[in-house]
């Protein structure tokens, strides 16, 4: 078998070049600019309003993908790289066509383009950097923000601190479709982070990578702690790398014991002012998550028989 | 009218001074508008923050142009950015350095006030944010508010937004750096450049706005033209590498946000300055630290 890509053996070539704008420590930047290595010059990028958007693409006239770059309104990704997909395939040209978006702009406003896209099996890639509000303009609440965490839309009162709600689950909505390929990514793990764009550029159909990128300016972290951040969000539970092919959910990094919740909380400033009882409830909900994800419950059989035997479907040794 | 215009980093607070600086002058009675400069700046970049002050209605809403006071909250932007331009002639400058005002090189020689503000924020407030001390040297520049509306300003928006302790020691701040302020005439000798952007016309504007590898006006435009930003200027500490500690995992090199680091024939890496942001990423990833971090001016 064919040796897997892993960061030492990855192509070196950059396409998201040197000189964009993002923060010092930017999470985005990191996995976008590996995500274009690997997916090499014969790529088309679209990215949605975002951080990406005014960082990277598109300080009109200039740009820093050299590849060719293309942006639209906020809430189309889904469709408009459909659209950029079919005008090539009328063209006869095989290129990889990729769409960046934020959290905000896959989970709450592009949620219904993506919807489509992924209904229709669309050949694409669709990229989520999700760095857990909206960014752009300043963190507003996004539905990817966890919950407790400070934003400019959920502040910090004598009543209520921080969001009041969960993260959305969005990969079980996004491959509630059957789609070709969907996965996690962090980029803490490189080598999974490799091998996993690598396959999402191999396969046909829809495919979705969602991507963890700490941001060290909305969630008031110091820009070293970038890759801090994303391992420890890997090791507590609020962050799970697996993928889904073909229906199958397989998980690819598995903690080997579970990180109290503080620890990742800590490092940031917009939890600090989080009480003991809240910490408790994200600590529930995370244990919730984390036995659902790693310890799959083994269907009892002996239960299933006795159904099916009651239903009178189980003929035999009754 | 009085004009201020100030030139500061992405994280420094130059648009809360604007706004801070209005808001005493309202205090005063006077009318005063204070906003940003919208750009797609970030954390470390240079930002500027315009404020206007008036005794009547003031119907201007431009960016400033023509400053009558130029504020310069970090020194290092001088050699990058033409911070004096439109300056005039009879305006001054206030500028956070150590130097003395007569040792600074504005490009245009001007009544200059020099305050070392950051030590001042890092005595005072534990972090290097230098936007109330900062307008305690502007009111020693001109005194067209008092220092005392200043500081109920600081009062009123820092205390409210961070609590009473915070808007005092902010406030302090600022009594520190109107008493530390050194007055004196700037030299005029270095040359303010204007930056040229170039922007299509309607008639040049390609169908679908599409633009390819290109140059226009002395600048590079399209795909990939962003590579002539400089963004090493941004950040405040470059990595220093120790090739024998080096295990060549290139794990710097897949996390550097900026490309910097590049991998040689051998595997071994070299970094690109011109581009370090100063994260400190490539450090915290190698295992055998072989990276460290040294602040821009430490000595080797």
């Amino acid at each position: 078998m064919e040796k897997k890509m892993n960061i030492r053996t990855m192509p070196q070539e950059d396409h998201l070049l040197n000189g964009h704008g993002a923060c010092a420590g930017c999470g985005v930047a990191v996995a976008v600019k590996n995500v274009m290595r690997i997916l090499g010059e014969n790529t088309t990028v679209y990215v949605p309003a975002s951080c990406l958007l005014v960082s990277g693409g598109g300080m009109y006239p200039h740009s820093a993908f050299d590849v060719p770059f293309f942006y639209s309104a906020f809430e189309n990704t889904g469709a408009v790289i459909s659209g950029i997909k079919a005008g090539y395939r009328r063209q006869g040209k095989d290129v990889t066509v990729v769409g960046i978006a934020g959290d905000g702009g896959t989970f709450d406003i592009g949620l219904q383009a993506l919807a489509g896209a992924a209904e229709r099996n669309e050949d694409v890639i669709y990229i989520c950097v999700d760095n857990e509000a909206y960014m752009n303009t300043g963190t507003q609440r996004s539905g990817s923000t966890p919950f407790g965490a400070w934003t400019t839309t959920t502040p910090v009162g004598k009543r209520v601190q921080g969001k009041r709600q969960f993260k959305k689950d969005l990969m079980s909505v996004v491959s509630s479709q059957d789609i070709a390929y969907a996965a996690t990514l962090s980029i803490a793990h490189m080598n999974d982070f490799v091998q996993k764009v690598e396959k999402a550029k191999s396969k046909k159909g829809f495919r979705f990578l969602h991507i963890m990128t700490p941001c060290t300016s909305g969630w008031k972290s110091d820009p070293s702690m970038t890759y801090d951040l994303a391992r420890m969000a890997v090791e507590t539970g609020m962050w799970s790398l697996y993928e889904i092919e073909d229906g199958e959910t397989r998980v690819t990094y598995r903690p080997n014991e579970m990180v109290p919740i503080t620890e990742y909380l800590k490092l940031q400033g917009r939890f600090k002012h989080m009480s003991k009882e809240d910490i408790e409830t994200l600590q529930g909900w995370i244990c919730q998550k984390w036995n659902k994800r790693y310890c799959p419950a083994v269907p009892p059989l002996e239960k299933k028989e006795e159904e099916l035997a009651l239903n009178g479907d189980h003929c035999e040794g009754v | 009218m009085y004009e201020i215009r100030f030139h500061g980093r992405g994280g420094q607070g130059a648009v809360m001074a604007a706004q801070t600086i209005a808001e005493a002058a309202i205090l005063e009675g006077k009318q005063a508008q204070a906003f940003p400069f919208f750009g797609a700046e970030r954390r470390g970049a240079p930002v500027m923050a315009f404020a206007r002050i008036d005794d009547k209605k003031i119907c201007d809403k431009t960016q400033v142009y023509e400053p009558d006071m130029l504020v310069v909250m970090d020194e290092s932007l001088l050699d990058i950015e033409p911070v004096a331009a439109g300056l005039k002639k009879g305006g001054c400058a206030v500028v956070n350095s150590k130097t003395a005002p007569s040792d600074l090189d504005l490009g245009i020689k001007v009544r200059c006030i020099s305050v070392d503000a950051t030590s001042i924020a890092i005595e005072l407030l534990r972090a290097p944010i230098v936007n109330t001390s900062i307008l305690g040297a502007m009111v020693r520049a001109n005194d067209f508010v008092s220092l005392e509306s200043v500081q109920r300003a600081i009062m009123n928006r820092f205390g409210e937004k961070l609590g009473e302790k915070a808007g005092r020691v902010n406030s302090d701040a600022a009594k520190a750096a109107y008493d530390r302020a050194r007055e004196g005439t700037c030299r005029g000798e270095r040359k303010i450049v204007k930056k040229n952007a170039w922007l299509p016309t309607w008639q040049e504007t390609p169908p679908g706005v599409a633009i390819g590898k290109t140059e226009k006006a002395g600048m590079a435009v399209g795909p990939g033209s962003m590579s002539q930003n400089l963004t090493g200027t941004w950040g405040g500490a470059n990595p220093v590498y120790d090739e024998q500690k080096c295990i060549k995992c290139q794990r710097c090199w897949f996390i550097c946000p900026e490309g910097c680091v590049h991998r040689k024939d051998d595997d071994h890496v070299e970094f690109d300055l011109r581009y370090c942001k100063g994260c400190g990423l490539c450090a915290k990833v190698c295992a055998k630290e072989a990276i460290t971090m040294r602040k821009k001016g430490a000595s080797e």
